[in-house]
């Protein structure tokens, strides 16, 4: 205790360097924390699941995948043809619709992407559990959960409702309740589609996607050559873009995507069934470059900075208390005592700055900022998740430990004689 | 801009030098003696600006590619209501009448016109050993001669290869263990990023007998969709973003991924103002069908959206850092000032004044950020010519690209440039200090 409290006021003794030195930990934490945030959720979506295994059935050769709406009954029995072939537990179709609120002047900021989909598989009660076809969803609050049921139950009531990410409602600057108009652009260009807004997704993962009904979308795709001549819409047979499947394990996905991409029933065009974390690994290959050097560059640069820093203030430090250091073992400090004693001071500063960084970061880039920007693949903001109260800490009291164990072992080897002699 | 304020810096640090009187050389062994502070801090400045001269050759790389893709005398023209290629589905009965415009430019009889089909193709990459399979997006364009739409697009072949024939295809070796004979190998050429981006997945036998160990080369072979496909040419197209993309026979390619019609024309106009004329009457006068024209140099231009966000990203984290960098010097300078109170008592002593005083910190302080920082720019300037991947976009498109990192003197002027500011803002604080102590306190 006695110990801790030299280790307490050392560090009260120059409280400018001791100041400065936690503001360049708490910025650079603050960075780590940021990359690392992105690294988290990219690394949970992409890790397969022992739990809620998912398959994700897409056309083989093309991007972006365009499948005929006709196979959704063919995915959603799993191919099986034979007595004994798998089906899968779940299945969830995903049609794409993409619509601005600025027709005029169509930007990535009136754009909005929303999935047609099933209300019932986005969120459901069954056997007296919570279910969802939509990964992210399953591991929400009990107070988020019943929201999201509301939510769904008032969408299935509602033809044109539409669920909209926490993003959509900045955005079109409207609150549950009020309606909106899209003007379909890019691949649903032609379908113009009126929306009444029913509930908004937990703030996290769908901040930037929106969920309608199938039917109204299907619907208007089925009347679009009533008003172009009876042309039909170039989507109208292939609108379904993606297939979500529920399987027991992976046992059974091995087997299931073997029926699936074997199937005659699924050869025009052919298509690709795997588990949704390869598939969202493969997406993310495009920017393996960028979060290699997020993850080999950016944090470790930072890491170095922050050790250079420590290392630099504690030298200092130590340099200016030879003295002292001196006395210390005059009165009897073992060397390992007084390594320990710099090391701790160090220790404390990083952890505590490591700490406070953690808890800004949390603060301000999950209320204030709404999530890091950064649009890649799927994703387009990242929050900061609660493991960063411990990775603050440690990254900041690791660095400083590295970083102050040259001065420490300087501090230990101090010579009492020499440093005596000098002062006489 | 960068480099007229980088210039105005270093104008006012021999400004200050001059202002200074108290020698260089003092600062100068001050650093020297505490070297080791002076290393830590000045490696730390070359940490945060190595980086910082890395992220902004990405961008720049990137920013080379999308604005040196494209002519301004070239149209682009793509079905209403794309904004991109891949999602682009023109009508092939219109584009003849298209093609012979009088704004369109021709030669030897014929417009200068190259219809193509833009694809996005999915190829199954090698799968490491026990790793889950692993797939690539590929950007295919399927075109009718190769030579007239090079030409349009201002691309050249590295020596040694040649464009694919009028068939696209050529005969497989027999294949040996069963005796059947193969289907014939679709003729591709291929960008050079992603004849680098292909060669990856060759196995060790196949790399020591390869001709270019770097990339893909004239002969070697690769699967896509279910075809064999050969290479009989690599494009010279190291900063375009046709760098990214394989070039085959239209009919060939739209069979092995299903696109039946052409998704762009491209239309060179005799110079670049009957381009705008040209773009204008396809946008707004031209009755047969709803086309989305762009002039070539904007389409690629706008795919520039994503290097924005880019250099928004790194702003904000050189803003960031820079902070961290500006307490670290900080940290530094008011140790040095501390343990030097008895230097700056006998030179207030011999008669330097505060003004001096202020000027001799301000000037290590900026030293240390000097080294620091050309030692980070001289790092992060290895990354030059690197290659990455990455995805471009704005505005609704998006491509896959192969891009080559480039530092030029601007990334270099920003870097010293910053790592100045570091120095002086965080120089100014203990130079204050010290210049405020007065002679007698800093003896005692």
């Amino acid at each position: 205790m006695k110990y801790l409290r030299l280790i307490f006021r050392n560090i009260g003794r120059n409280p400018l360097r001791s100041s400065l030195t936690s503001l360049v930990t708490i910025v650079l934490v603050f960075v780590v924390t940021m990359v690392w945030s992105i690294l988290w959720l990219l690394n949970i979506v992409t890790t397969e699941k022992s739990e809620n295994f998912q398959a994700m059935v897409t056309e083989r050769w093309s991007a972006p995948s365009h499948m005929p709406l006709s196979y959704a009954e063919v995915l959603g029995r799993g191919a099986a043809r034979n007595p004994g072939d798998v089906k899968p537990l779940d299945s969830m179709t995903w049609q794409f619709y993409i619509g601005t609120l600025d027709p005029k002047n169509p930007s990535s900021k009136n754009v909005i992407f929303s999935i047609a989909c099933d209300p019932d598989k986005i969120a459901a009660v069954k056997e007296g559990k919570f279910a969802t076809m939509m990964d992210g969803l399953e591991s929400l609050p009990d107070a988020q959960e019943a929201q999201v049921l509301a939510d769904v139950a008032k969408l299935k009531d509602t033809p044109r409702g539409i669920i909209v990410g926490q993003n959509h409602l900045k955005t079109t600057n409207k609150r549950i309740g009020e309606r909106f108009k899209l003007t379909g652009v890019s691949i649903t260009k032609g379908l113009d589609l009126e929306f009444e807004i029913v509930g908004a997704f937990p703030p996290g993962r769908y901040d930037t996607m929106a969920v309608f009904n199938r039917e109204y979308y299907n619907n208007e795709l089925d009347a679009y050559p009533r008003t172009h001549n009876g042309q039909k819409h170039p989507l109208a047979d292939r609108s379904l873009n993606l297939m979500v499947l529920k399987v027991a394990d992976s046992a059974a996905f091995t087997r299931l995507a073997s029926q699936i991409e074997n199937s005659p029933e699924l050869s025009n065009p052919a298509v690709r069934c795997e588990t949704m974390a390869s598939g969202l690994a493969s997406m993310l290959e495009m920017f393996r470059d960028l979060i290699w050097a997020m993850r080999w560059m950016l944090a470790p640069a930072c890491l170095a900075t922050i050790l250079l820093v420590i290392a630099n203030a504690i030298s200092i430090s130590v340099r200016e208390r030879r003295l002292e250091l001196a006395v210390l073992k005059v009165l009897g400090f073992r060397p390992y005592q007084i390594m320990v004693l710099v090391l701790g001071e160090s220790l404390l500063l990083g952890t505590g700055a490591g700490l406070i960084s953690a808890a800004l970061s949390y603060g301000v880039i999950n209320w204030w900022m709404g999530g890091i920007a950064f649009p890649i693949g799927f994703f387009d903001r990242f929050m900061v998740p609660a493991d960063a109260f411990w990775w603050g800490p440690v990254v900041g009291g690791l660095a400083a430990l590295l970083g102050s164990f040259m001065p420490a072992w300087t501090a230990r080897n101090v010579k009492v004689a020499e440093v005596f002699s000098k002062v006489a | 801009m960068i480099l007229e304020l980088l210039a105005v810096a270093v104008a006012l640090m021999l400004l200050l030098w001059g202002i200074g009187k108290i020698p260089l050389s003092y600062n100068l062994r001050n650093l020297t003696v505490r070297w080791k502070t002076t290393l830590m801090t000045a490696l730390a400045f070359t940490a945060v600006i190595a980086l910082l001269t890395v992220m902004m050759a990405f961008v720049g790389g990137m920013k080379k590619m999308t604005e040196g893709t494209g002519r301004p005398d070239n149209v682009l023209v793509l079905s209403d209501g794309a904004t991109d290629e891949v999602i682009s589905n023109l009508p092939i009965g219109d584009l003849s009448e298209i093609e012979n415009l009088p704004e369109v430019a021709r030669a030897e009889g014929r417009p200068l016109a190259s219809r193509e089909a833009f694809m996005v193709a999915i190829q199954s990459a090698p799968t490491p050993s026990g790793g889950r399979p692993k797939r690539r997006i590929l950007q295919l364009r399927g075109i009718e001669d190769p030579r007239l739409t090079a030409w349009i697009h201002d691309l050249e072949l590295l020596p040694g290869g040649s464009w694919f024939s009028e068939a696209g295809v050529q005969e497989a070796p027999a294949d040996g263990n069963n005796g059947n004979t193969p289907a014939p190998m679709i003729q591709a050429v291929l960008g050079e990023g992603v004849a680098r981006e292909l060669g990856r997945d060759r196995t060790a036998e196949q790399l020591a007998a390869a001709n270019n160990p770097d990339r893909l080369d004239v002969g070697d072979t690769f699967t896509l969709g279910d075809r064999t496909w050969i290479v009989v040419g690599v494009l010279d197209s190291a900063d375009s973003i046709f760098n990214s993309e394989i070039w085959a026979k239209r009919s060939l390619a739209a069979a092995v991924f299903g696109k039946e019609n052409y998704t762009t024309l491209v239309l060179r106009a005799k110079d670049a103002e009957a381009a705008k004329r040209l773009k204008t009457f396809l946008a707004e006068d031209y009755e047969k069908a709803a086309l989305n024209p762009k002039v070539e140099l904007d389409f690629y231009k706008d795919l520039s959206e994503t290097s924005a966000q880019f250099s928004y990203a790194i702003g904000f984290l050189a803003i960031v850092m820079s902070i961290g960098g500006i307490f670290g010097v900080m940290n530094t300078m008011f140790a040095a000032v501390s343990q030097r109170e008895g230097d700056i008592g006998v030179l207030r002593l011999l008669g330097f004044n505060r003004r001096q005083i202020l000027v001799s910190f301000l000037l290590e302080s900026l030293l240390i950020a000097m080294v620091g920082g050309l030692l980070g720019c001289a790092i992060g300037s290895l990354s030059d010519g690197w290659t990455a991947s990455s995805v471009v976009g704005g505005h609704g498109s998006g491509k896959f690209i192969v891009l080559q990192l480039a530092v030029d003197a601007e990334i270099i002027a920003t870097g010293i440039l910053l790592s100045l500011s570091m120095g002086l803002l965080g120089g100014l604080l203990p130079a204050l200090s010290a210049m405020r102590l007065r002679p007698l306190d800093a003896l005692r």
